[in-house]
């Protein structure tokens, strides 16, 4: 194995959901690959794969970050195409999971594989080291496990295994890539059944189920508590069950009952009776439309086990748990859901007391560590914190006593020791590491080149981040930086909204920045970006008839995009998450941007009655002036037209920057643990090659009445045609005239603060009307558009 | 110079019709489909002597970009027609085609020639719906003009309304229209009026940087669909008006093709011995208001039965352009149609529209049409957009 692995082009084995969800992913990134399946019988030998890159544009959520990407996933069969397999890198190998049919594949690509390419086996049910063993002799070390979580392009979680005999290279080799080239989050496991994340998290599925029928507790109920409320994926327990497939949760269940006979919980994993029925009556969750729920007209209903029907949804939390829940403190949390009576209280402690006594007991067995138990359950099961990360909130010392206690009065599943290292430390996350059983050592992150490039990657309980030295620090904004000449701004408001101090915080960056450092970059230390400005004192402004003080404020939101476009220095937006609104207008107008490949961006102003002035409109309008010299503009103002007007949130930053929301010069970024590195790397190549800020812009082509009329044209349909309302269309013109240049002769010339005064005057005109300020406060209430 | 003469239609040729813009023909160009059609008509008249055509006349919708240039002259320069025959591209929307008859039918009634060939062509593959470059007035919505800038379906939709044509009806037009077509490709009722087109292909082959020719003969019309059902129609959503009725189902299909007519006095018709296979009589326009454009052919329809002399009743085949189920059922319903003569071999719902060609291609099917089943008297009529309809009359002979 070189050591400079790149993967030029991937294969990927069978064309199922996860094959062809994975070769997605790979295309989202650029990488061409091949997706193999069987050979159709008739003319279009490819038939079955073509069939599934067409899927592919229509599953939800998304695998595509773009539509066009599927132009990267070449399809092919085994019967004619193997020899394809030798122009390939990495193959990933994701057909049925049944040894005889993986071993007659194995077979046959034999001579196909190049002698630096990697082989890995997305199995999630089969032993890596046994399917090694009918691997091709001359291939072994180059063959391991990699265990992807669906859908693939969202779950941040893989799971690398390596065989015995996997050459130590590959392993690294494949941690890099997966890690920085797509994006995910790797856990080493150990090859036992189920590996990690599935171990524990059904595991925890098996033992929510168990305590919720001990403590009499009904579904939907366990699911109101075992969902957001304690930190876990909306889904929670039996809607997870359902969207995973019931008979899938069987098959991952009989693979620990059959792979695990010596494990003191051995007799428990099986599904309930009243389960396994629903599997023998077709009701297999979301895939068959009947699950433990099910949808009848607008009501989703959940099964009453007794009657074997389903029936409207009750679930009821009691008051005290509640608010046991609601406290902050974890250590109080458990003490008090331990002493409480209530059946509820006793469920949870009893399904958490449980779930940590078997990860504690497992632990050596399936992982190196503890941080890759915790952030496995993170990443593959959406928890907010994994099991160990849970138990040591709570008080390591105190649980381990409780748990010991417990199994001493029998309340426990099974019987089993905890492990002595259990009583020997006080914590299982440290600074130093997390815990490793076979060490008996706090072990550190993994060594690799690649994760030097996160510098703020997700930290287990046990770790603090160190955010530099702060320059200046307000209410709304921080600066500082990390020593090397580049000054990062990070906003301090809720979900980053815009205030008038972030405002002011973004001028003062630049300010400082041009004094003393090599450029400027806005990131935030958490998702979103932005949600965009804060409406608030605007609405207030606006109702007490101040309105002079709300243009002054947009002509502040405005000078702020100019002041990070004309800076002497370059200024770089690093955007993860959502970029909504004025997020989107400063990365119009910054020198560059970076945007994590799950980046959701969009000018979105007008669902709340109004139009983007903060330089947005501006920008789509001098851009398109630039991009085009010659010739028609109106084309691609329609096109930023639709986007703005519908206020359309693009679903990738690949997506944005095809949409030219982005900057071509934007760099995306698989991993959004990366996008500060780039970012700063960036300003500093940025400045080492001379940056010179652009001239402002007084020679912009605009379409004018022209552009306009066509729009009303568009508009006078959607109205007819009932697809918008009388104000959406006081939105969408006026949002025509300024990308328009106003309503001038076509081909009139412009500056840029013309356009910025235009931005301003109609969203004035909009704010002060009464249908936007009910968008405005029905938004800020709610948090949902109100269509009027 | 010699005053009103009879004027005989006798040659009407198309090509079959592809789906835009993803068909048959959405690399073919529409000045080669129409120089197809002429030069089939002309082959079959060896011993006449081109110099004699007065002028040709085409009917295009969107004469721009591909189509644009005067295609008449191109076309009629690529068909072998000399050059010193004049021609000229006409634009009167959907009716462009049986307009471009009619002007001239009228050049020859009037003595002004002997002889012209009439027709159409439009590639929506090509050239799209509204041309590359939409621009509309901005005066139109500053007075009651806003009716122009409505798309089409947005009209049908006011059609539907104003005429309480329901979705059901619609579907159930919509499905006949494609039973009557598959009937009529399978009984080979098309055959006389088609004229096969090879289309050939040019397509980079890759490895060895030379280009592949290739080519494929076609004769039958793309549109009409084997497996439709009502049920099928009934799933598809309204595109153009929430909760609206009109569909992708119940409206006319994008299509490319083209379709055309050599036109004769009696003096010409002699001297050669060609056999007429039909008599032009008549043509009107009349104008509707654009935001219910669709029923165009309600105020039109009587105006040329007047000027014909003829009763409705007197249609044995009538070509009632399809654009959509839901102004084809007002017009329908408003002059009482039988619904056995309107359209026997389906329509543009199923069988395609291409605009500007439609006219002469439904003149062709109207024509061979009453010829096949010994009837006298046609009509070729439609709506055309910003508010008009037109009809013309033929006799079969």
């Amino acid at each position: 194995m070189k050591n400079n692995y790149t993967v030029r082009k991937a294969a990927i084995l069978g064309a199922g959901v996860m094959g062809a969800q994975i070769a997605a992913h790979f295309a989202n990134a650029g990488i061409p690959v091949i997706l193999f399946d069987l050979p159709s019988e008739g003319k279009d030998k490819n038939a079955i794969i073509n069939k599934a890159i067409k899927m592919l544009g229509k599953a939800k959520p998304a695998p595509l970050g773009y539509k066009s990407v599927t132009q990267l996933i070449q399809p092919a069969n085994y019967e004619t195409d193997l020899e394809k397999l030798l122009e390939v890198d990495l193959v990933i190998e994701a057909i049925v999971e049944r040894m005889d049919i993986k071993k007659s594949l194995y077979d046959k690509i034999e001579d196909y594989i190049k002698v630096d390419a990697i082989f890995a086996t997305n199995t999630s049910g089969l032993s890596i080291n046994a399917l090694s063993e009918v691997f091709p002799e001359k291939l072994k070390h180059q063959f391991c496990g990699v265990h992807f979580f669906n859908p693939p392009r969202y779950m941040h979680l893989v799971e690398i295994i390596p065989t015995k005999k996997t050459d130590a290279n590959v392993i690294t080799a494949l941690t890099e890539f997966m890690s920085s080239t797509l994006g995910k989050g790797v856990v080493n496991a150990k090859d036992t059944p189920n590996f990690i994340a599935n171990r524990i998290g059904v595991f925890s599925i098996i033992c929510t189920i168990y305590h919720g029928m001990k403590f009499n507790i009904p579904l939907e109920t366990v699911d109101a508590l075992t969902g957001t409320l304690i930190g876990r994926a909306k889904s929670a327990t039996f809607r997870t069950a359902d969207v995973v497939g019931l008979d899938t949760l069987n098959h991952t269940v009989n693979t620990m009952l059959n792979g695990l006979p010596d494990d003191p919980w051995n007799k428990h994993y099986k599904l309930p009776s009243w389960l396994t029925d629903l599997i023998q009556a077709g009701a297999l969750g979301a895939k068959t439309r009947a699950g433990v729920y099910k949808k009848e007209g607008r009501d989703i209903k959940i099964l009453d086990i007794k009657k074997k029907e389903y029936r409207l949804q009750d679930a009821k939390i009691d008051d005290e748990v509640l608010a046991i829940l609601k406290n902050r403190n974890a250590v109080e949390r458990f003490e008090q859901l331990r002493a409480s009576n209530s059946n509820q209280a006793q469920f949870l402690y009893s399904m958490y007391r449980d779930l940590f006594h078997y990860s504690a007991y497992h632990l050596e067995e399936i992982a190196d560590n503890a941080r890759e138990v915790d952030f496995a359950i993170r990443w593959g099961f959406g928890w907010k914190q994994g099991p160990f990360e849970i138990w040591q909130a709570a008080d390591w010392k105190k649980v381990t006593s409780w748990i010991n206690q417990d199994m001493k009065d029998g309340k426990t599943m099974v019987q089993a020791a905890l492990p002595e290292w259990v009583a020997e430390i006080d914590g299982i996350h440290t600074a130093e590491g997390s815990y490793a059983p076979k060490t008996k050592s706090f072990q550190g992150r993994p060594d690799l080149a690649v994760f030097k490039r996160q510098l703020f990657p997700e930290l287990t309980i046990g770790e603090k981040s160190d955010y530099g030295t702060t320059v200046h620090e307000d209410d709304d904004i921080r600066l500082w930086h990390m020593g090397d000449g580049v000054l990062i701004a990070s906003f301090k408001t809720k979900k980053h909204i815009v205030t008038t101090g972030v405002l002011a915080g973004i001028q003062k960056a630049v300010k400082i920045a041009e004094a003393d450092y090599k450029g400027l970059v806005i990131w935030q230390t958490t998702e979103p970006f932005t949600l965009g400005a804060n409406l608030a004192p605007a609405l207030q402004a606006v109702a007490e008839g101040r309105v002079d003080e709300v243009e002054d404020l947009v002509n502040t939101f405005q000078q702020t995009s100019q002041t990070l476009r004309f800076s002497k220095v370059p200024t770089v937006i690093a955007v993860r998450g959502m970029a909504l609104g004025g997020g989107c207008e400063f990365s119009m107008n910054a020198t560059s941007v970076v945007a994590a490949f799950e980046s959701y961006i969009g000018l979105v102003e007008a669902g709340v009655g109004l139009l983007p002035a903060g330089g947005g409109l501006k920008e789509i309008a001098r851009r398109t002036s630039e991009d085009f010299e010659t010739g028609d503009l109106y084309p691609q103002i329609e096109h930023f037209f639709k986007l703005v007007a519908m206020a359309q949130v693009a679903g990738s930053g690949l997506e944005a920057k095809k949409w030219k929301l982005l900057k071509p010069c934007t760099d995306i970024v698989f991993n959004s643990h990366e996008v500060l590195y780039v970012a700063k790397e960036k300003v500093k190549w940025l400045h080492a090659k001379g940056y010179r800020a652009p001239a402002e812009d007084q020679n912009i082509r605009v379409c004018g009445q022209a552009g306009i009329a066509n729009m009303k044209m568009i508009l006078a349909n959607m109205m007819a045609g009932r697809m918008m309302s009388p104000h959406d269309y006081e939105i969408a013109v006026r949002i025509a005239t300024v990308i328009s240049g106003g309503d001038v002769d076509s081909n009139s010339r412009v500056s840029e603060q013309y356009l910025l005064d235009l931005e301003r005057k109609l969203f004035i005109e909009l704010i002060q009307m009464p249908k936007t300020l009910a968008r405005i406060e029905h938004t800020l209430k709610t948090g949902k558009p109100l269509r009027n | 110079m010699k005053q009103v003469q009879d004027v005989y239609i006798v040659e009407a040729v198309r090509t079959p019709v592809g789906k835009a813009p993803r068909g048959m023909f959405n690399k073919t160009r529409p000045d080669d489909l129409l120089s197809h059609c002429m030069s089939t008509m002309l082959a079959r008249h060896p011993d006449f002597d081109k110099n004699e055509i007065g002028d040709v006349v085409i009917g295009c919708a969107m004469p721009e970009g591909e189509q644009g240039m005067n295609i008449a002259r191109i076309a009629s320069l690529l068909a072998g027609i000399p050059d010193t025959v004049p021609a000229m591209t006409i634009n009167r929307f959907c009716s462009s085609g049986v307009q471009a008859i009619a002007i001239a039918a009228q050049q020859i009634a009037t003595g002004q020639m002997n002889c012209a060939i009439a027709g159409g062509t439009e590639s929506m593959s090509m050239v799209p719906m509204m041309g590359n470059k939409v621009t509309m007035n901005p005066k139109v919505f500053e007075d009651d003009n806003i009716g122009i800038a409505y798309g089409m379906g947005i009209t049908a939709e006011n059609v539907a309304d104003q005429w309480k044509v329901s979705r059901q009806a619609q579907d159930e037009f919509a499905y006949n229209s494609h039973m009557r077509a598959l009937n009529a490709i399978e009984k080979g009722y098309f055959k006389d009026e088609i004229a096969p087109y090879t289309i050939e292909s040019r397509t980079p082959d890759l490895a060895k940087a030379e280009t592949i020719v290739s080519t494929k003969t076609v004769e039958n019309d793309e549109g009409p669909r084997k497996g439709t059902s009502i049920e099928v129609l009934n799933k598809l959503r309204a595109v153009f008006k929430m909760g609206g009725s009109v569909t992708a189902g119940n409206s006319s299909q994008m299509s490319d093709g083209a379709g055309s007519l050599l036109l004769v006095n009696e003096e010409t018709l002699k001297r050669y011995n060609m056999t007429p296979i039909a008599k032009y009589h008549g043509f009107s326009v009349a104008g509707v208001p654009a935001d219910i454009m669709g029923i165009g052919p309600i105020k039109a329809i009587p105006k040329v039965l007047d000027l014909a002399g003829l009763k409705v009743q007197d249609m044995d085949w009538i070509e009632l352009n399809e654009a959509f189920a839901a102004q084809s059922l007002a017009v329908i319903g408003e002059l009482n149609l039988d619904t056995d003569k309107v359209n026997p071999n389906g329509g543009a719902i199923a069988l395609g529209h291409p605009l500007g060609a439609t006219g002469a291609i439904r003149a062709a099917t109207a024509i061979h049409g009453l010829r096949r089943t010994g009837g006298k008297y046609g009509m070729i009529t439609m709506c055309i957009g910003t508010g008009m309809g037109a009809a013309g009359i033929i006799e079969a002979l």
